[in-house]
């Protein structure tokens, strides 16, 4: 019990001054590599993983819950000489690009460059073809999309502050009805 | 509260130049319930495992939050899982070619892989040829018990008695009657949940404090009840009042790890064989464990025929060794103790110890798997959410088909096995789109979800079959098995019909429908593989008798899965052990009477 709640308090407190810091990194702050992505692609997944789960007023958002750099990770431990692994790598490096170049195409600048309404036109159309992808970026849209709810629902805000899961604790008895108490119902 | 944990006892001095009782190969649900009651016989029992002892708390770390494991619970990046399009587009050999360090089977794909690793098989090690199989192995102390899905039925003699029902396979040589105080012994000895509702065709267990349903599983089951179909809280191999008799295990705490990943309770409330049966029987001073014990052969007395102990590869140093006994009982998994058989060649026994009718290895046949449904229970949107995870399991649906009324399409049956409510991860794939809504639909529908998926049983045909490859050996040069193994028409038929009352049930409970599917998994998915080497009345037709003894070779047991004349659709594991309790306490009467 003690465990899990301290858990619970420590991401509580570390969502509160996380999310005006989250939400000024992209503007300000000077854009930090990754294990395996370039400082540009960083800063454009942190800005798209954000767009997909953004912080309300629930809870802190796929920026806060540091989804970009759990993707960044993962693909930093890939092992480039299994050609599946590597494969999916480029896969994202390249999906990256096809974002910016879908920007360039319908404004005339890259992703992180436009307006925010320029940004959720290219995601919307990404997503437009979420169930049969046509263009590049609408192919990037779906493994896009997984990782970052992944990152986000396995994460400590994803877990307790946004879904307020309350397991991993001890009960007494079963959450639920005793099938006994009810009533019985006859075959018609 | 804190959790007192006893340690494992301490082993006993192997000796390999004695004579034991009873060798005992394999030590999951078989081999562990062989050890435990062999031992309390006060018979010396040498219990070989090929695969090691883990530190299994150390694995499965069931109370790890996600987020406190580097990669969240993955196995590391450089392995692989076979997924459902591998199998089907290629043939086994799966990791023949591959760049993978270590390849499993498809159920290290689910989430928390690396807490099962170590459990389940390198294919790349323990390779198997011919027709596309999903062949889940675990080798470690406790086999596939670490990780089992935990749901214990009891079969009926609509099973035992099939043939007699609709003409079809054979009878098995008991009926319930005979298993009935075995499954009992099981039930006190192990524990286990469930609620009594008075099935002939499920019948109810000596059970303790049954798990409970949620909203949306009683309106399935009281929509079901006006069909006069049944949705009962699973009946889980759990402890869920604990067991005075066992220091090793605790009883379920209900702290929704158990849906989080490849089975395994680290409390051990849910049984294993280690915990349930092997540790106990160590206590008995009578038993001696040897892991890393990798049997290739049954040995036999040229003069007598009778089998006189096992030859075994030593994982450690690959050296052959052989142990000596008076009783072999084979308890390796169904398709391994077969083909343990299948290599037992010798002058007296060209096609393999055991297998004068030819039988062993075929009549292979299990579950058939794929047919689901998945839905929403829409007065239960945005409500408070429920510990459902908590549960060991949530609900099954026993079989419905075949009983009083004859299918027109298909014979047999199928159950379903389903799950509801809120789990640690919610449901993220149904949801489409992005931003503050595709957040918000998430969140609203947590706790309100509910799916299920069927498990058929495959009828038990001969030309359904295991043989020895003879080209292909496994990474300790034991000659490995090839499939030739497929559904037929009537599980096609079922799996039909499987989908269409799934969704059927959903509609009719007043719960939306959102995925349907009918697709049929690859063979083997269900995990159930059984009868390779069947019992029988008749030497000529089966392998075994009504004790698991071999027509043939009176002092050789089989007591695992292969034995099972037909598949059933409910889950075998009880069955494996109530079977085994019964046989080996027949082998213990046989041995004292001098007649082995």
């Amino acid at each position: 019990m003690k465990r899990r709640d301290a858990l619970k308090l420590g991401a509580a407190a570390a969502a509160v001054p996380l999310l005006p810091q989250g939400l000024a990194f992209a503007a300000e702050a000077a854009p930090v590599a990754g294990k395996f992505l370039s400082a540009p692609e960083m800063a454009l997944l942190d800005a798209l993983t954000e767009m997909i789960i953004p912080a309300d007023e629930h809870s802190g958002g796929a920026r806060a819950a540091r989804v970009a750099a759990y993707i960044d990770g993962r693909l930093a431990e890939y092992d480039p000489t299994i050609p599946d692994l590597r494969a999916e790598r480029e896969q994202w490096k390249a999906g990256l690009a096809a974002v910016d170049a879908a920007s360039r195409t319908a404004g005339g600048k890259t992703f992180l460059e436009s307006t925010p309404e320029q940004q959720l036109a290219v995601l919307t159309a990404m997503a437009a073809g979420e169930k049969d992808a046509k263009t590049d970026a609408q192919k990037f849209f779906r493994p896009l999309k997984d990782w970052t709810a992944r990152g986000y629902y396995t994460s400590s805000i994803g877990i307790h502050d946004e879904m307020e899961y309350k397991g991993n604790v001890m009960q007494d008895e079963y959450a639920g009805i005793d099938v006994a108490t009810l009533p019985k119902v006859e075959p018609q | 509260m804190t959790l007192l944990r006893a340690e494992a006892p301490r082993p006993k001095e192997v000796d390999l130049t004695r004579r034991y009782d009873a060798i005992v190969v394999g030590s999951g649900a078989a081999g562990g319930m062989a050890a435990h009651v062999l031992t309390s016989r006060g018979l010396d029992v040498l219990l070989l495992e090929a695969g090691k002892k883990l530190d299994i708390e150390a694995e499965l770390r069931s109370m790890e939050w996600p987020y406190d494991h580097p990669r969240r619970g993955e196995m590391p990046y450089t392995s692989h899982a076979i997924n459902q399009n591998e199998y089907q587009i290629r043939k086994p050999p799966y990791a023949k070619g591959t760049a993978w360090k270590s390849v499993y089977s498809y159920v290290q794909e689910w989430s928390g892989s690396d807490y099962s690793k170590n459990i389940l098989v390198d294919e790349k090690d323990h390779p198997y040829t011919g027709t596309p199989y999903a062949w889940v192995r675990a080798r470690a102390l406790g086999g596939k018990t670490n990780i089992w899905g935990r749901l214990a039925l009891r079969l009926s003699d609509y099973d035992f008695k099939a043939k007699s029902h609709d003409g079809y396979g054979d009878d098995w040589p008991i009926s319930y009657a005979d298993l009935a105080p075995y499954y009992d012994k099981v039930d006190l000895y192990l524990g286990i949940g469930g609620h009594a509702e008075g099935l002939d065709y499920m019948p109810d267990g000596r059970f303790q404090r049954s798990t409970r349903l949620n909203a949306s599983e009683v309106r399935l089951r009281q929509s079901l009840a006006r069909r006069g179909r049944m949705l009962t809280p699973y009946r889980a191999g759990v402890t869920t009042d604990g067991l005075k008799h066992n220091k090793y295990r605790s009883k379920c705490y209900g702290r929704g790890a158990c849906g989080r990943r490849a089975g395994g309770c680290d409390i051990h409330a849910a049984f294993d064989s280690p915990t349930g049966l092997i540790y106990p029987a160590m206590d008995t001073g009578h038993l001696t464990l040897r892991t890393g014990s990798i049997c290739r052969e049954v040995t036999v007395d040229p003069v007598t025929g009778k089998a006189d102990g096992v030859a075994f590869v030593d994982m450690a140093t690959g050296r052959s060794l052989e142990a000596k006994a008076k009783v072999v009982v084979l308890a390796a998994s169904t398709l391994e103790s077969t083909r343990l058989l299948l290599l037992s060649k010798s002058s007296r026994y060209p096609n393999g110890i055991g297998n004068s009718s030819g039988h062993v290895g075929h009549n292979f046949c299990e579950h058939v798997m794929g047919p689901s449904v998945g839905g929403i229970y829409k007065d239960l949107i945005g409500k408070p959410r429920t510990l459902d995870d908590g549960r060991p399991g949530a609900f099954y649906i026993p079989r419905f088909s075949n009983l009083k009324d004859k299918d027109p399409n298909f014979i047999r049956a199928y159950g379903f096995e389903g799950g509801s409510g809120t789990g640690m991860f919610p449901h993220t794939t149904s949801a489409p789109g992005f931003g503050k809504n595709y957040k918000q639909s998430i969140r609203a529908i947590e706790g309100a979800t509910i799916g299920m998926g069927g498990f058929g049983e495959v009828l038990a045909r001969y030309e359904n079959a295991v043989s020895i490859d003879p080209e292909v050996v496994d990474k300790h040069g034991v000659p490995v098995l090839r499939f030739s193994f497929k559904f037929g028409d009537n599980e096609k038929k079922m799996c039909a019909d499987m989908a269409a009352q799934a969704k059927q049930m959903f509609e009719d409970a007043g719960i939306e429908v959102l995925q349907s599917d009918g697709e049929i998994l690859t063979e083997g998915w269900s995990i159930h593989e059984l009868g390779t080497a069947r019992m029988g009345n008749d030497p000529k037709t089966s392998v075994l008798n009504q004790f698991q003894q071999s027509h043939d070779v009176k002092n050789l047991f089989v007591v695992d899965g292969s034995s099972h004349v037909s598949a059933s659709c409910q889950n075998p594991t009880w069955t494996i052990m109530a079977l085994a309790w019964r046989s080996c306490e027949h082998l213990a009467d046989e041995l004292g009477k001098g007649h082995l």
